[in-house]
């Protein structure tokens, strides 16, 4: 019951980061593959703001807050960039984040990582049913602000960003103000995953925030259908889903310690699979705007 | 000596200059091999239009596969268990055309940069299944190095920068007298005009892979005689590779060429004033300084990139 329990909570984690993924790489088509940095901002940032005495709760805020600051500066020189640039370069800046802080000891105790997270608390309860509860409650009430924007007259600017820049520029849209505002808004949501992580588990250190982690968010919103409200949810819980089933295959013992490098192979055939033979994902996105 | 004596003006004692003078010459040799890596990168995306990240696993397979002839079963001497290596590779390469590049060609850039995340993925997998994760050398004592008035160069490091001398000059051969390298030319400008030409797609997509192919594979090599072999060495060269064409202009062999050089003299100057564990930074702080300060270039780039 408890390891259900840790994997529900991690599903979850999983659905609100993937999904804070989706609103940028598939409702403004920006492909971030350096989403992780967001994630390990918001995770440091809600840490140290914690162990300096400070409720989790404000460690939420603020890791939210300097996520999406972050994510705001880093757009600007970066937004110059489209496609496949932009996303190389997003790239870069999540391995800048990780030298960082590997790099700056007298914040973040480098390789070492920090432990002793405080956990979180709700009326004096600290248990894994208090952190589904509140993961619950964190990912539902964000996917309802998601679904909001997406309706919005702001979500369908986005998606017209995506299939036109030209068209939106015509009808008076300020673009690069949009794709700020939608990395800002990302990184934020992302920062907010991170920092709910960073208090689950009790211990973070940077090697935590490797491109693997990217990969494996890109791969549940890939999987599950970009640009759809419902995809990033479908493809979180079935990668970890088959991610976890993984370990109950009956290996050897000394093949127990290359899981991970099965797993990670495995992720990877799947997305090279999944873009020859179904590039959409899952749930396929309605062309609303082709029609209208 | 005329130019020693210039130097020691702006930088008083002597033992400055030759560390200078000897982290240039080990960013020269560096560069000269991200070069290499970032012509790779450069032809595919001239003919495919996307970034390949998958680059740095050909990188990492060559170095790794060099590993595998000269050990165990094979037990091959070092430069001899070079040109399975390379075979190996090239053949990895075109399997990676055949099966997912070339069906995917007319897909958006972005798909096929998704696909090549994932194939790097799977590479390395495979890399750490059978290799292990950790840090490996290989068995050799080559390690001697020359001194040149107080500057030190190791047999590696000639090596290296007569590598991609021999490999800079081959390739502007191909491309410049060759019918193959021709085409490859005609079809970077214009895939449709070379495609009324009766010029072949398939073969040149094959030699673009295969020069990419050999140039990182060797390159992986060379580095990891230098320092040692990683799982995970693939990743932080494909980004050098990256910063270096953006410097260098997209498509642009001797763009590439200079860019790479720069990355690398620029990141080992960078260890005179910074901590190393900031090496890697500075490439991709580069990335971010091209961008800020030479948008006018970068846009002219960018708008290639999207289509």
């Amino acid at each position: 019951m408890e390891y259900f329990l840790h994997i529900s909570i991690i599903c979850l984690i999983y659905i609100l980061f993937s999904s804070s993924l989706n609103l940028e790489l598939g409702c403004a088509g920006l492909y971030n593959f350096g989403h992780v940095g967001f994630f390990a901002i918001g995770a440091y940032s809600s840490t140290l703001i914690t162990l300096s005495d400070y409720p989790v709760w404000c460690g939420f805020l603020s890791s939210m807050l300097i996520a999406g600051a972050v994510g705001a500066l880093f757009s600007w020189p970066v937004l110059r960039l489209t496609g496949d640039y932009f996303g190389v370069a997003s790239l870069a800046f999540a391995e800048m984040v990780r030298l960082l802080l590997l790099n700056e000891r007298w914040l973040t105790r480098g390789p070492m990582g920090i432990p002793g997270i405080p956990q979180i608390e709700v009326m004096g309860r600290i248990d894994n049913y208090t952190n589904l509860v509140v993961a619950l409650l964190l990912t539902t009430v964000s996917l309802f602000i998601l679904k909001k924007i997406l309706s919005s007259p702001f979500g369908r600017t986005l998606k017209l960003i995506r299939e036109d820049e030209h068209v939106a520029r015509a009808f008076g849209k300020n673009v690069v103000s949009f794709k700020i505002r939608t990395i800002a808004i990302g990184s934020a949501f992302a920062g907010l995953a991170g920092a709910f992580w960073a208090h689950y588990i009790g211990y973070i250190s940077p090697n935590d925030f490797t491109l693997q982690l990217t990969v494996l968010v890109l791969l549940c919103v890939v999987l599950g259908g970009r640009g759809t409200l419902l995809g990033p949810v479908v493809g979180s819980i079935i990668v970890i889903a088959v991610g976890e089933g993984l370990r109950f295959l009956p290996l050897p013992a000394s093949m127990t310690a290359s899981v991970a490098h099965i797993q990670s192979m495995l992720f990877g055939l799947v997305l090279v699979l999944l873009m020859l033979r179904r590039p959409q994902g899952i749930i396929a996105e309605s062309h609303l705007l082709q029609e209208t | 000596m005329q130019q020693q004596r210039c130097w020691r003006i702006c930088i008083t004692p002597s033992v400055n200059l030759l560390y200078y003078l000897q982290l240039l010459i080990n960013g020269i040799v560096a560069g000269s091999v991200y070069a290499l890596f970032a012509v790779g990168l450069t032809m595919v995306y001239s003919i495919f239009r996307f970034i390949n990240f998958s680059h740095g696993e050909l990188i990492a397979w060559g170095a790794y596969s060099v590993l595998l002839f000269a050990s165990a079963p094979f037990n091959l001497p070092l430069w001899l268990a070079v040109f399975p290596a390379m075979l190996l590779v090239v053949t990895l390469a075109q399997l990676q055309n055949r099966f997912v590049f070339s069906p995917l060609k007319n897909s958006q850039p972005v798909t096929l940069l998704i696909a090549s995340i994932g194939l790097s993925f799977l590479l390395r997998g495979l890399l750490q299944l059978y290799f292990g994760s950790d840090l490996r050398s290989y068995e050799t004592s080559l390690y001697e190095s020359i001194d040149i008035g107080g500057i030190f160069v190791t047999h590696v490091q000639m090596a290296m920068l007569c590598l991609s001398i021999i490999f800079f000059v081959a390739l502007h051969f191909l491309l410049t007298k060759t019918l193959i390298g021709k085409s490859m030319r005609a079809v970077s400008d214009s895939i449709e005009l070379a495609g009324i030409y009766g010029i072949s797609t398939r073969n040149v997509s094959i030699f673009v892979w295969t020069i990419s192919s050999v140039f990182a594979a060797s390159g992986g090599f060379l580095l990891a005689l230098d320092t040692s072999l990683d799982p995970m060495m693939g990743l932080s060269f494909m980004i050098k590779a990256f910063a270096a064409i953006l410097l260098g202009g997209v498509g642009n062999v001797w763009g590439a060429l200079l860019g790479g050089l720069c990355i690398g003299i620029i990141e080992n100057i960078s260890t005179a004033f910074v901590s190393p564990g900031y090496k890697d930074f500075s490439a991709f702080a580069l990335i971010v300084v091209v961008l800020l300060f030479r948008p006018q270039g970068v846009i002219a780039v960018a708008k290639q990139g999207i289509r």
